[in-house]
């Protein structure tokens, strides 16, 4: 069974924001929450990084490890969702995250978050599949129409790889075995506690 | 005499009709209230965690244009 995953070439990445902006657009999600970000490390100086964020659905989910009502759970293929219904916006989960994922609307006075909402990977959450439901909620189910996170379609420098985890790790060591060096897979010794070894 | 037996028919009548109505009127918010937003069964707990990626030509296609 097929684990799919994230993995960000950090040697190819021009903080161009393509997959924010697909993101934002493929799953129309509101005003002020971003479901991918590009964060950039030594902005303008010699040796300056740029990874692409969002939810790295980890193989030990820490967001569903706090959570007090239990709305995570992880599909069979590795991906960590969580149903809106269940949410009740206590943003442990946030505190949780290594990688800063989940997201609130706050939609309400004092300070009241909202539900909690994050990358799906593109599949969706717990309503049926392909309804108007799940779209209005989580946005499209791109994995069950037999394609990948559009993030990772858009990438024009196909920096940003997903899909099956040993199929994208063997990529990424081809590369780096091409031009001698690598950054490092950003993120997966904290997400899937592995790395990807060259 | 006879005049205000009408009026109290009248009156009657009119009461009836509200009541006639009134009644349609919850029908018909009924109605409304469960065509407006049809119930979708959210999916079995089996069924939410099964498997969604499925190696198809255009996943292949992506994994071959990754490689260079």
């Amino acid at each position: 069974m097929a684990r799919v995953k994230f993995l960000c070439d950090a040697d190819r990445c021009i903080e161009c924001n393509a997959c924010v902006t697909a993101c934002k657009n493929e799953h129309e999600v509101p005003w002020g929450i971003n479901r991918r970000r590009v964060v950039t490390i030594n902005d303008g100086k010699p040796g300056e990084r740029s990874v692409s964020m969002a939810c790295m659905h980890c193989t030990d989910a820490p967001c569903a490890a706090v959570c007090p009502v239990s709305c995570f759970y992880t599909t069979a293929d590795a991906v960590v969702l969580h149903s809106k219904d269940l949410c009740i916006g206590c943003g442990y989960c946030f505190y949780a995250c290594p990688f800063g994922a989940p997201q609130y609307p706050k939609v309400g006075n004092f300070g009241s978050r909202g539900k909690m909402d994050k990358c799906t990977y593109c599949a969706g959450g717990p309503e049926e599949d392909f309804s108007t439901v799940e779209f209005e909620k989580y946005g499209r189910n791109r994995l069950a129409e037999g394609k990948l996170p559009l993030c990772a379609e858009m990438c024009s420098t196909k920096s940003l790889l997903a899909g099956d985890g040993e199929m994208i790790a063997t990529i990424y060591k081809e590369r780096v075995m091409k031009r001698g060096y690598g950054s490092g897979a950003w993120g997966w010794k904290t997400a899937y506690k592995e790395t990807v070894a060259i | 005499m006879t005049k205000t037996n009408e009026k109290t028919e009248a009156a009657m009548d009119r009461r009836a009709f509200f009541r006639a109505g009134s009644g349609a009127a919850v029908v018909a918010a009924t109605v409304v209230a469960t065509g407006a937003e049809p119930v979708m069964a959210a999916e079995t707990d089996s069924e939410r965690k099964k498997a969604r990626y499925q190696e198809t030509e255009h996943v292949k296609t992506f994994y071959r244009v990754n490689r260079y």
